[in-house]
């Protein structure tokens, strides 16, 4: 039994950065339809931005956290001008755009890996590997850090998405780019903004992961598809939905590691994907069948 | 006769595509019912999208007020209060209806004077106001019309332009939007109307426009549309609609 | 009241209909040029006789290297250039052909060259099966479900003890001196190379063919046209896998090891969708000529700044620039253009 609450709450811990790390590929996808596969790299430069703060000044990670979003927010308004403001004509949108993030994935581990190698990384802040016991269950306290963290930005990116006049223009944008245009809403604006918080958000989640997770720049394409699983679950483009399909399948992959082997809770994710696609496209709480 | 907008001569089209409007113009004047008819593809639709912004227009003027409209950008034709609702789906389904009338406000910066607005709407509007909390996409057809219509009330604009509100109703309903309509009209609010069911939205406006192959080929009277023998035959389906 | 119809000009309707008519005409009249090709082949096949002269093993290397990525390209381009399917998984397909034969080269010494049809199949058939569940979704679905195949083989072959797991395992090298070590692999890929791209026209043009560019412009309308989409899509995914395991399993022997970290990498994918794009998706020359660039652009790389992270960043960026200045490719934008050299019209 205690078993069974001690892996439950090595789930919980984990599903909250996943669930950060997954917030700002779905809302990307929710008001540009744009399929981040960039997301989880973007995540590991934030990652960096963390490690060397940590290693050359001792900057702790959660300190470092605004810093590393606000840099990666401002590389992601560059990104946007760069590569996608181009394609909003595109009579192949969907599929350009997704390539294009393929290729700035691969453009960001080849940068990242030539500026600083492929050796695994992570921050070691004191907590990150202090644990908290009760009884017999022990809960780890980076991240547990990591997983408090997450849930505060993500609850603050739900506030704003709800009740702020932006949030309202983005939301309106993701349900209705046209009628949204036409009340007034600058959507080209609400475009550029929402990818700047989008990869606000990745820089935000490679601070917490820098020292919950062992990362390098190849570690991308493990995230591209655990990430994938669990926005395509929650149903592209809904925050709640990424939230709780995190913490399901990170408590099952949890499972899955203790019972039957370490390597083994990772393909939870890729298999999780798979079934979803077969089983139900639109995810948990997606309205669109189709993506394309 | 004092005019309100003035469409002359435009050219328009989407993206490099060919010109869907080529020579097109148009009167409004003011607290009129305007119906623009014609055959699909005519550029009826393309006609209002060029007028609110979505369309750069390659040659002509739009003129309202004496200002020209030309080259802005769709909420600054907004703010000077000609608001356009798209066919069928102008809402943002999972919003609920006093968000989408929050929505419809987006360009008052006065925050308690738009939650007047708004309550001044669900007062006219009782079944908006029954369903205040619930989501637009979960409303039937006409409720959604009818919110859409209402929404633009909240920025008290000078023209509304309405491309088929009738479109995918039943015909009891689509009476009592052409109602709505009316009574927007009657509160000094102009309104441009595109209508596909052509006999019956002329019957409902003041002032008709047959538009066709990009061109505007007849504009007057709604009357006199209805009963020119030539537009029965071409455009209101021949003799039934007499 | 003036009531006035204008009349459209019909006369100038029709000169213009007409003009269009005769360039259409025209275009379709412009002569295949096979000769081309089978010029290429001639030299191609003579090639190694330079070894006569001197150590040209470079050389050959080279031309081997494109060849066995312009069979995967090729074949790759049956789903994502005919159908529309973009998939970035296609490298498991190249590992499993590589699996297979090395395999059976280092347990019964039978050489990869003989099995690789057979490996080919083999790829075909679970290319069928992957087929059956991802083609249900398309667009960026379709894509990361891709993405997710090769993860999941990933983690399979890294703890497969059978075949190696992680470390792979080493195949016999063959016994031919230096100099001709690498000529029968050079003809198996020209060969290769040459039945594919003949295979990929024999498919463009059929009826097969045809259902598949159908599925591409519009799915929904291909099936109301009584294409049975569904078998066309996982016939297209199955014989795309079956040249991408081709390829793979004469270059396991030709590496002479089998490793995971190899053959089950995302470049590999990349590297067959920017050969396609590049070249011209859908294009029979297309894959071809993307081939040759990218094996060029990559040996560019490699030889000038060496690390491989260059090489990723460096096939990023051409990807990134291909995608949104040549959309269509060399041979799709210069046939726009009504410029395509008749030497490169293969189609």
């Amino acid at each position: 039994m205690s078993e069974i609450i001690q892996v439950t709450i090595l789930g919980l811990a984990l599903g909250g950065v996943i669930a950060l790390m997954g917030s700002g590929l779905s809302l990307v996808f929710g008001v540009m339809r744009i399929v981040n596969l960039a997301h989880p790299s973007l995540i590991i430069a934030g990652a960096y931005v963390t490690y060397w703060g940590f290693k050359l000044w001792g900057v702790d990670p959660i300190v470092m956290l605004p810093v590393a979003s606000l840099i990666m927010a401002a590389i992601g308004v560059l990104i946007y001008r760069l590569m996608f403001a181009r394609e909003a004509k595109s009579a192949r949108y969907s599929e350009m755009t997704v390539l294009l993030t393929f290729a700035l994935a691969m453009m960001v581990e080849g940068l990242l890996g030539g500026l600083f190698t492929n050796t695994q990384r992570v921050t070691s802040p004191d907590y990150a590997t202090a644990a908290f016991f009760i009884g017999d269950v022990f809960v780890p306290k980076g991240q547990l850090y990591a997983g408090i963290v997450s849930i505060v930005i993500i609850a603050s990116l739900s506030l704003f998405l709800k009740y702020s006049r932006l949030g309202y223009a983005i939301r309106a944008t993701t349900q209705n780019r046209d009628a949204a245009e036409l009340l007034g809403v600058n959507v080209n604006f609400i475009s550029v903004l929402a990818f700047a918080i989008g990869i606000g958000l990745a820089g935000a989640a490679g601070s917490l992961v820098s020292f919950v997770f062992s990362f390098f720049p190849a570690k991308q394409w493990e995230w591209i598809a655990m990430l994938m699983s669990v926005v395509v679950l929650g149903g592209m483009g809904s925050i709640l939905g990424t939230v709780i399909a995190a913490f399901s399948l990170s408590i099952i992959a949890a499972f899955v590691g203790t019972w039957v082997g370490a390597t083994w809770s990772t393909m939870t994710f890729f298999l999780a994907l798979f079934v979803i696609l077969l089983v139900r496209p639109q995810g948990l709480f997606g309205e669109k069948p189709e993506l394309a | 006769m004092s005019e309100l907008l003035r469409v002359t001569n435009i050219t328009a089209g989407y993206g490099d595509g060919p010109a869907i409007l080529d020579g097109a113009h148009l009167t409004v004047e003011p607290g009129k019912v305007h119906c623009i008819i014609g055959p699909n593809g005519a550029g009826k639709s393309t006609l209002l999208k060029a007028i609110c912004g979505m369309l750069t227009i390659r040659k002509g003027d739009v003129v309202f007020k004496g200002e020209r409209l030309n080259g802005l950008r769709p909420d600054q034709i907004l703010r000077k209060g000609i608001c356009f609702v798209p066919q069928e789906r102008a809402l943002f389904p999972k919003m609920t209806v006093r968000e989408n009338l929050r929505m419809g406000g987006f360009i008052l910066d006065d925050a308690r004077e738009l939650e007047r607005r708004i309550e001044a709407i669900l007062e006219r509007f009782p079944i908006l106001r029954e369903r205040a909390d619930q989501h637009a996409g979960t409303m039937s057809g006409g409720q959604q019309q009818t919110l859409a219509m209402a929404r633009t009330l909240i920025i008290k604009p000078a023209i509304v332009m309405l491309d088929e509100p009738s479109l995918g109703l039943a015909p009891k309903i689509v009476q009592e939007m052409f109602d709505i309509m009316k009574m927007m009209s009657a509160e000094g609010v102009t309104v441009l109307l595109v209508e596909q069911n052509a006999t019956m939205g002329l019957k409902n406006s003041d002032w008709g426009v047959v538009l066709d192959l990009g061109k505007t080929l007849f504009e007057g009277p709604a009357t006199n549309v209805l009963s020119d023998p030539r537009i029965q035959e071409l455009y209101l389906g021949g003799k039934k609609a007499a | 009241m003036a009531l006035s119809f204008q009349n459209t000009n019909a006369d100038d309707l029709l000169a213009a209909r007409r003009a269009h008519n005769e360039r259409l005409a025209r275009r379709a009249d412009q002569k295949r040029a096979t000769w081309f090709p089978v010029a290429l082949l001639l030299v191609l096949a003579a090639l190694p006789l330079v070894q006569l002269t001197g150590n040209y093993n470079y050389v050959l290397h080279l031309v081997l290297f494109t060849a066995s990525y312009v069979v995967m390209a090729s074949g790759w381009n049956i789903l994502g250039g005919f159908a529309g399917y973009v998939s970035l998984g296609h490298a498991v397909f190249f590992a499993i052909g590589g699996y297979f034969s090395g395999m059976l080269l280092a347990r019964l010494g039978i050489s990869t060259i003989l099995t690789a049809p057979l490996a080919g199949l083999v790829a075909a058939i679970v290319g069928y099966l992957v087929g059956l569940i991802t083609l249900k979704v398309r667009g960026p679905s379709f894509i990361i479900s891709s993405i997710a195949l090769l993860m999941i083989v990933r983690i399979l072959f890294d703890h497969w003890t059978f075949i190696g797991g992680a470390n792979g395992l080493s195949l016999p090298i063959n016994d031919l001196s230096v100099l001709w070590a690498k000529v029968p692999y050079y003809y198996a890929f020209i060969a290769m190379a040459a039945f594919t791209v003949w295979a990929t026209y024999r498919i463009k043009h059929s009826k097969f063919g045809l259902g598949l560019r159908a599925i591409s412009k519009d799915e929904i309308k291909a099936e109301s046209a009584g294409i049975n989409t569904r078998f066309y899509k996982v016939l297209a995914f199955a014989s795309s896998a079956f040249f991408v395991g081709m390829s793979g399993a004469v270059w396991g022997e030709y590496l002479t090891y089998l490793r995971p970290n190899i053959f089950l990498i995302i470049l590999v994918s990349a590297n067959l969708v920017l050969m396609c794009i590049l070249g011209g998706k859908g294009t029979i020359a297309g894959p071809v000529i993307g081939a040759i660039l990218i094996v060029a652009i990559n040996e560019l790389f490699v030889a000038t700044m060496g690390a491989s992270e260059i090489n990723i960043l460096g096939t990023g960026l051409v990807m990134a620039i291909g995608l949104m200045f040549f959309p269509l490719g060399v041979i799709g934008t210069l046939a726009r253009k009504d410029k395509l050299p008749r030497f490169l019209n293969w189609d």
